[in-house]
């Protein structure tokens, strides 16, 4: 669903602020380089800096997504459970690969 | 929310995951093989997917503790339900629906009511984001420290941590984030407008002092 945006020329930065999530939603989340805003954020430099934060936040984030090693107990846990409930069939289980 | 019917759900698969996850090398086959009972498949299955369901849980949780016992009720939720996977969306992907809605529920038993997103898990005024446009001297230089957006996003309160690492972070579409937390697109929206602002501001402020290692355990 598009939002209904404001006039793109005459847009205050409350606004702005009010359909920024908007912005962001709309296109590939790059409010920067959307070329209606460029003049509002050519005039509003505040606006622009707080676009700049939140593209360096997301891009960013991206890198979080490198995965993280679980500690040897959760496998650990895991085997002494399925154990557990798996006592009629007396399936073993071994070490994780 | 049923998570054992949402998760055993055959759903198209999400772009932004299955981007990340390809087909790997002998999955199929370990998965067969698990749904035969193959304890030796199993821990394969395992071995190609812990580090991808464990750095999930640990995201969405801020937790070191709570990841891992989410990692272990994910596989051990995997371990009882594998055999309804029918391949119809890749198995990392169904995988990661699985875990995701783990969480979720847990999330729920701790008092988190993700039903009533905007009225439930908004956070108090105090952790709310400030609205300071101006002030252009503390702004960020345009590149954010890994080590620090890690930090801050283990901080966040937990709605926003949730939506931010759904979208941000996972590459998951508002509208699925919508369906996932029972709420509607714009909240969505809104609550990742929240958490990036939050974020901002708590990558505004000087870093504390305390001893690397102390803070290890919240960096996440």
């Amino acid at each position: 669903m598009t939002a209904n945006f404001p006039d793109f020329d005459t847009m205050t930065p409350a606004d702005f602020e009010k359909y920024l999530p908007d912005f962001f939603a709309n296109g590939d989340g790059h409010v920067s380089t959307d070329p209606r805003l460029q003049t509002f954020l050519k005039n509003n430099p505040d606006c622009a800096a707080l676009v700049r934060d939140l593209e360096a936040i997301a891009d960013q984030a991206r890198s979080l997504f490198e995965p993280v090693e679980p500690s040897d107990s959760v496998w650990s846990g895991i085997v002494d459970k399925m154990n557990q409930s798996s006592e009629d069939d007396e399936l073993p289980l071994p070490a994780a690969t | 929310m049923d998570v054992q019917g949402l998760q055993m759900t055959q759903t198209t698969p999400t772009p932004g995951v299955f981007k990340r996850n390809p087909p790997i090398a002998g999955e199929a086959e370990a998965i067969e093989a698990a749904k035969n009972g193959d304890a030796e498949a199993f821990s394969k299955l395992y071995a190609l997917h812990k580090r991808r369901v464990y750095t999930l849980c640990l995201r969405m949780l801020g937790n070191v503790s709570e990841a891992e016992d989410m990692t272990q009720e994910a596989f051990l939720h995997l371990f009882r339900k594998i055999g309804s996977f029918r391949g119809e969306s890749a198995f990392s992907t169904w995988l990661h629906r699985l875990t995701v809605n783990l969480v979720l529920m847990h999330l729920r038993k701790k008092g988190l009511n993700l039903v009533s997103l905007e009225e439930t898990i908004n956070p108090s005024e105090d952790d709310a984001p400030k609205r300071d446009f101006g002030s252009r001297d503390l702004q960020l230089t345009g590149s954010v420290d890994r080590v620090a957006l890690e930090r801050a996003v283990a901080s966040l309160p937990p709605g926003y941590r949730m939506v931010f690492v759904l979208h941000d972070v996972e590459g998951f579409e508002h509208n699925e984030i919508a369906t996932m937390l029972e709420c509607s697109t714009g909240n969505s929206k809104s609550q990742l407008h929240k958490a990036r602002l939050k974020l901002r501001e708590l990558l505004r402020q000087p870093e504390p002092s305390a001893p690397a290692d102390g803070l290890r355990e919240v960096a996440v």
